[in-house]
């Protein structure tokens, strides 16, 4: 046994080693495989299982119903409904935000003294609960007592019922998403700004690239391409998923114009207890993160990386 | 929970063997969990259970945390209900009793009230409760709740602002008619002032809606479950609603919204639960003379308004715990529980005995502002409580509401289309 081991010697031992440190590896991932298992995988299973049935919540019992559920939902004007408001949504706060954020950190990094105050201030919506914040939004937008309608007031204009007119509610709350956003993409912008090495502005000057508008277009927003490609990824799904605002503020109404996919899920789930309904448009919810995820990753990944 | 109560139980008995002593006259005590809705109302369930615990020392009244209002509470129950999680006591909403009574029936997690109410003398039963509230708590024929807090619209008004358009706050119209010719002429007055405010579209539930079916007599739903609106009621509540707008000069705005209004004094008449009496008194001190008045009835004959509230029912399936249950929810639907909680809210008593000179008598004769919800308590209605999901068919009429009023329906569509929506979610 130890002579062959000697003859063949380093190749034996090697695959022992390596087979050990297989072992320890897979030792190492598998309480979070297990974790990954449990938490994940078998409720997305049973969410799976739950979306071909009937079940209700509180029923003692459920039979199988193929497809109908998929059927109902792509026919179902109130679902559609929450698809259109999500995609406005997103298409409002993911530019606003982005943009924004940028602007914000591009102005804030080249101060020195103020740079913490503005990042304390601009970072200050993030710390806030939403629901606290739903409430003094809901004064200073009120159509009677707020301080922005005495402003339209005053320039001449009518007041405007920002959370309670249809026309205006959605955009209402995609507002609030972006100044709730808005800290958070800044902070991800000011340490790409922090990445970039000096030479390079010191070398665009050279090149004659004196004004501002010049070193931020040949400079800084090529070397920020990846960050700005997370910030557009986190955004999108951030804001895909909008749900508080909802409920602390409109929920849902007025006529249904700031109900959002995760809203209506909630609906279905919890105050219809319709729940194999609810676990369809929650998988189709996942395709659709999925899809936003997979898209940007792999189209956005390889225009950013030089 | 019973759990706990088992082995509590347990260790009495073995304590009782070691010492010797007759198993009975070691009692013990029993713990009720309570759930309630409103965290708010923690002011009045709180020195209710204080005071039956004092009464009662061998049992002990544990509540949850409460929950954000009715919707949720029932949400939870339908989980817990699941997880057996349930606590011994807890308060319906009237309007989702229906729903929680069924679907836990089939369990077994409920129990029927008529047994114990039928083990009490009934001379106490005649002098404690009203029928047509007691038939409020029935569903299928079976008692599975008494009510506890119950209230109906009534209106609230700026009696300076009533004085100011010529009307008389001492004597306000009690027909629509002549209430919103009121609303016109304070909504003319000069400044930013509304007439009225009636949050029909804005509601979390139909209260308002249905009080207008109501008030004329009529009704939501047929026997045979069939919509019994679609007629001459709808089309007269859609008017009444249009001339809200146009002639009262209402903004469609949220409820929270419209209340601040009203309590900043830019509303003449505003329409909300006499709950909230105690809240508006306070917030309207100072500002301007507070008035409230019963809901208008066009029909006087037939004519009611529905009553929401929530109801106390048993979940518990331990029988020691069923007794001490029942023996809580006679308390705290009792004459001394009921003067607190009318005291401390504006809530319009759940019972009888409590509107007597031992109780609310000389209080009624102190604040009459409180005293308008006792003066409805013989037309009260049922609220809800309709086949279908509560919740969806709310929201399904409420968007046609909300459209009609904004000006986008003829009153003959939106009644069609109500009609419709509705017979499609109760079937």
């Amino acid at each position: 046994m130890a002579s062959a081991v000697a003859i063949s010697a380093p190749r034996p031992t090697s695959r022992r080693q390596v087979l050990i440190e297989k072992l320890i590896g897979c030792g190492f991932v598998f309480p979070v495989c297990v974790l990954l298992l449990l938490l994940n995988i078998v409720p997305l299973g049973v969410l799976a299982l739950l979306s071909f049935t009937d079940y209700q919540m509180g029923a003692v019992d459920f039979g199988f119903v193929g497809l109908d559920n998929f059927a109902k939902a792509l026919g179902d004007p109130v679902f559609r409904r929450a698809v259109t408001n999500t995609l406005i949504y997103v298409a409002i706060v993911l530019p606003g935000s982005v943009v924004l954020g940028l602007f914000a950190a591009v102005l804030i990094h080249g101060r020195l003294g103020s740079r913490p105050f503005y990042e304390i201030v601009y970072f200050l919506p993030i710390t806030t609960t939403i629901v606290a914040m739903a409430a003094v939004w809901q004064i200073v937008l009120h159509p009677g007592l707020g301080p922005v309608n005495a402003v339209l007031q005053r320039l001449g204009f009518e007041p405007v019922m920002f959370l309670s007119d249809p026309a205006f509610a959605l955009p209402t709350l995609a507002v609030i998403g972006i100044w709730q956003l808005v800290g958070f993409n800044m902070i991800l912008f000011l340490a790409g700004l922090s990445a970039i090495p000096r030479d390079l502005y010191e070398a665009a000057e050279i090149d004659g690239c004196g004004s501002p508008v010049d070193r931020f277009l040949t400079v800084t927003w090529p070397l920020l391409g990846p960050t700005t490609m997370f910030v557009i990824v986190t955004s999108s799904i951030t804001s895909f998923k909008v749900f508080d605002t909802v409920v602390a503020m409109t929920k849902g109404g007025p006529m249904g114009s700031t109900e959002v996919l995760l809203y209506a899920i909630y609906l279905e789930g919890f105050q219809y207890f319709n729940s194999s309904y609810a676990s369809v448009l929650t998988l189709i919810f996942l395709v659709f993160i999925l899809i936003f995820a997979v898209i940007q990753t792999f189209v956005l990944d390889k225009r950013v990386h030089y | 929970m019973s759990m706990r109560s088992w082995t509590s139980l347990a260790s009495v008995a073995v304590i009782a063997g070691m010492l010797g002593l007759p198993g009975g006259a070691a009692r013990a005590e029993v713990t009720l969990e309570v759930l309630y809705a409103f965290p708010s109302f923690a002011r009045f369930h709180e020195p209710i259970a204080q005071k039956f615990q004092e009464q009662h020392p061998d049992i002990k009244i544990e509540f949850r945390a409460p929950v954000p209002d009715y919707d949720e509470g029932h949400q939870l129950m339908l989980r817990q209900a699941i997880t057996n999680q349930l606590p011994d006591i807890y308060y319906s909403g009237f309007h989702l009793l229906r729903e929680l009574a069924e679907t836990l029936e089939k369990r077994d997690q409920i129990i029927d009230l008529g047994p114990l109410f039928e083990a009490e003398p009934a001379e106490w039963r005649a002098e404690n409760y009203s029928e047509t509230l007691l038939a409020l708590g029935k569903v299928n024929g079976k008692q599975y709740g008494v009510p506890f807090n119950a209230s109906s619209p009534i209106m609230y008004y700026n009696r300076d602002l009533v004085k100011a358009a010529g009307g008389d706050p001492d004597n306000m119209p009690s027909t629509w008619d002549e209430l919103l010719d009121l609303a016109k002429r304070i909504n003319d007055l000069e400044g930013d002032v509304t007439g009225i405010s009636y949050d029909v579209q804005g509601w979390p539930d139909p209260w308002l809606w249905e009080a207008m079916i109501l008030q004329q007599g009529g009704r939501m739903v047929d026997e045979n479950n069939k919509v019994a609106f679609g007629g001459e009621e709808g089309m007269r509540a859609l008017q009444i609603f249009r001339r809200l707008v146009d002639d009262g000069g209402m903004m469609l705005i949220e409820r929270e919204q419209s209340r601040q209004l009203f309590q900043a004094g830019k509303i003449g008449m505003y329409f909300d639960s006499p709950a909230l009496m105690r809240q508006m008194t306070d917030m309207s001190e100072g500002k301007f003379a507070l008035g409230s008045t019963t809901f208008p009835l066009d029909n006087k004959e037939e004519g009611g308004v529905p009553t929401g509230g929530n109801l106390a029912v048993i979940l518990s399936q331990d029988e020691a715990e069923q007794k001490a249950a029942w023996e809580f929810i006679k308390f705290a639907t009792g004459p001394e529980a009921q003067t607190l909680v009318v005291e401390l809210s504006g809530y319009m008593p759940t019972n009888k005995g409590a509107l007597g000179p031992d109780y609310l008598g000389p209080f009624y004769e102190a604040n009459p502002n409180f005293k308008t919800i006792a003066e409805q308590m013989d037309r009260s209605r049922p609220f809800g409580g309709h086949r279908g999901n509560a919740v969806r068919l709310w929201r399904a009429q409420r968007d046609i509401i909300n459209n009609y009023m904004r000006g986008n329906l003829t009153p003959e569509d939106a009644l069609q289309q109500l009609v419709t929506e509705t017979q499609a979610v109760i079937d």
